[in-house]
């Protein structure tokens, strides 16, 4: 049972906005197994941020456990879990990502330099943009790039150190369709090459066609947990 | 160079909003520019007090009677006089020790008559320390050895309506309580330029006072230190030497008036320097602030993509330490055009408050000038230094409170 990635065991997660209280997500279970290329889907507001901010270590929950690689998260320190975020963990946010002071290869770079890796870290970079055909736009800053450009060189900075899980909050949300199945591409690649695994929200059809899994969230809860065909390659039907 | 990209980051984040990095910077340059000149003008006309004070011939400091400083008498001896001046004289830092005897003298000339406190002095070393009697109208200043020799001032020569070789005829109240009279020579007419000064000056050998009070010895060993900008420390310093016989009074002491001034203008410039800090301080926070307020997300995004609580600090002091440290510059910038007059022509403060520039026997410049040297440039960069790190610890804290979800929706955008 330790095989999973991620395992959320019967978690809450309740907000409180003055004397409101908002339950987020009611009793939530799941698991996340190494390789998943998964999306989270559900109408707005049904908990899917929610639910990778307790993953990805950004928040705590009201009540229940997530287990990540084995770790307890309720029991980590927040040094801890910046330290988690840090090692193992890749994001991609739907929008703002790019330090906007910093070009491609700089903002790249400096996960690395976060890390404490200290020798070639330019060379890391360089190759990780170049793999993902990013090279030309290594020395530009984010406002000299369009949004599915930035959303690119964001997944470069959160798989540049390699990351077992990378989380991505409605990433293609912004983007055109051409855009987003330019970024969903280079994504699926980098798990079938390298095995990584990926977990999604997103209200985007074509997210969900990629997916090798797709999760439903309905009121906070999993209302539906529907694995694809794991051989199913979208685009290889033209 | 681990957090070389941490430094290009906040270099090139105060670049993001040029007007608003101009404006701290601007702001911390005139903080720091009015410290610097206020400093500079302190320095300079503290240093011209005691400068002034001690060419009055009232050096640094003053080995005294015990008695002498509540009771004032001109007439109190020290213990052992000598065994004072050898251990002065024998003190590295000491440059000079001058003995002095004061008792009160009747002058008269023909029917003029007036009274003045008479001085007893070593002649080789008074020349040293005053200025005041290195300026002969007529004649010459005593020499060791002179006998019936006396120095006065033009303005008590005026009114005895004597001159030079004249011989005065004197009246003191001797060691016994009886009158002594006396005839001396005047041997020189001292012309300061100061007619309230040269109204008291009359002075005469050490041994001629003996000889005339029947008091033996000195009244005091007036100091002058090498280094007058630690007169304080000195002073103890001495006095330990001394191992308590007579105590040693700095110039704050023998002339009150003068010190308190000195301290309440201290404490004013450093209540206004005081102010002056805060205010930029709180400029430059205020200005942080909605910096870090504006940049939220990117923050959270930092601390999302597990950016340590020292390295978000570090981010923020590097910003503002940046901004310090231009702003040191523009102070020393905006400082310098106010400065330089002020040390180089001066402020003449004579021809503010009109007549002689004298008090309680003390013959000051009547032009202040400001202090100015290289202890500028490191003395900006610590008040900006300070000002902007004290100013980004705010902010700092609040963007380390940063709730790293808020990277992820958009909630809070
Ligand atoms: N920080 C918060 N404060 C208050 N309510 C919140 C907060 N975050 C989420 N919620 C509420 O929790 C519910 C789930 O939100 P969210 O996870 O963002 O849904 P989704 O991402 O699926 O649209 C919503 O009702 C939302 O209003
Ligand atoms: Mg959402």
């Amino acid at each position: 049972m330790n095989t999973n990635l991620v395992d959320v065991r019967n978690v809450t997660k309740d907000f409180h906005n003055g004397k409101i209280t908002v339950n987020a997500l009611r009793g939530l279970d799941l698991a996340i197994h190494e390789g998943d290329f998964l999306a989270i889907v559900g109408p707005s507001g049904s908990g899917k941020t929610t639910l990778l901010n307790l993953i990805g270590a950004l928040d705590i929950a009201t009540s229940g456990d997530v287990h990540l690689f084995g770790h307890d998260l309720t029991a980590l320190s927040r040094r801890e879990r910046a330290e988690l975020r840090l090692t193992s963990l890749g994001f991609v946010f739907q929008a703002y990502n790019l330090i906007p002071v910093l070009t491609a290869l700089e903002n790249v770079k400096f996960v690395l330099e976060l890390q404490g890796i200290d020798g070639g870290r330019h060379e890391r970079a360089m190759s990780t943009l170049e793999d993902l055909s990013l090279g030309e736009l290594a020395n530009r800053r984010p406002n000299e790039m369009s949004g599915g450009q930035q959303q690119r060189v964001a997944v470069a900075r959160a798989i540049v150190s390699r990351p077992r899980l990378v989380l991505a909050d409605e990433p293609t949300a912004n983007l055109d369709s051409e855009n987003s199945e330019a970024l969903l591409r280079m994504m699926r690649e980098l798990r079938d090459r390298h095995g990584m695994t990926f977990v999604f929200s997103t209200h985007d059809p074509l997210v969900m066609a990629h997916a090798t899994r797709v999760v439903t969230l309905l009121d906070g809860r999993v209302a539906s947990d529907e694995v694809k065909n794991a051989g199913e390659e979208v685009g290889s039907a033209n | 160079m681990r957090d070389l990209l941490l430094a290009k980051l906040a270099l090139r984040t105060l670049g993001r909003n040029p007007r608003r990095t101009l404006l701290s910077i601007v702001g911390i340059g005139v903080g720091c520019g009015i410290v610097l000149y206020m400093v500079a003008f302190t320095r300079g006309s503290s240093e011209m007090r005691i400068r002034a004070i001690s060419e009055s011939g009232f050096g640094h400091a003053r080995i005294a009677p015990a008695t002498w400083e509540k009771t004032r008498d001109s007439d109190l001896r020290l213990v052992d006089w000598k065994r004072d001046l050898d251990i002065a004289g024998s003190m590295a830092e000491v440059e000079f020790a001058a003995p002095h005897s004061r008792t009160t003298a009747l002058l008269a000339f023909g029917t003029c008559v007036t009274g003045v406190e008479m001085v007893g002095v070593d002649p080789n070393v008074e020349r040293n320390i005053s200025r005041l009697v290195r300026v002969l109208s007529e004649g010459r200043y005593l020499e060791r050895g002179d006998e019936g020799a006396v120095v006065i001032g033009t303005a008590i020569a005026d009114r005895l309506e004597v001159e030079l070789d004249d011989d005065l005829f004197i009246t003191i109240a001797g060691a016994g309580g009886e009158m002594k009279y006396a005839m001396l020579r005047i041997v020189g007419i001292v012309s300061t330029g100061s007619r309230t000064i040269d109204g008291t000056i009359c002075h005469v050998t050490l041994a001629e006072m003996e000889h005339l009070t029947g008091y033996l010895g000195a009244g005091e060993i007036t100091i002058v230190f090498r280094d007058p900008s630690n007169i304080d420390a000195l002073t103890v310093r001495l006095q330990e030497r001394l191992e308590g016989t007579d105590p040693v009074l700095s110039w704050k002491v023998v002339i009150p008036s003068q010190g308190g001034d000195m301290g309440s203008d201290t404490v004013f410039m450093n209540l206004l320097m005081g102010v002056v800090i805060v205010v930029a301080v709180l400029g430059v926070a205020s200005a942080q602030l909605t910096a870090i307020l504006e940049r939220k997300r990117e923050f959270a995004v930092l601390i999302a993509l597990g950016m340590g609580g020292g390295r978000i600090v570090r981010l923020v002091l590097i910003e503002a330490l940046a901004m310090g440290v231009l702003g040191a510059v523009a102070g020393l910038a905006m400082g310098f055009p106010f400065i330089y007059p002020a040390a180089t022509s001066g402020y003449n403060f004579a021809e503010m408050m009109g007549g002689d520039f004298v008090t309680e026997g003390v013959l000051f410049d009547p032009i202040i000038y400001a202090d100015m040297g290289m202890w500028l440039i490191p003395l900006a960069f610590a008040v900006a230094l300070f000002s902007t790190l004290v100013a980004g610890l705010y902010p700092a804290w609040y963007a380390l409170r940063t709730n790293p979800t808020s990277a992820l929706s958009l909630r809070e955008a």
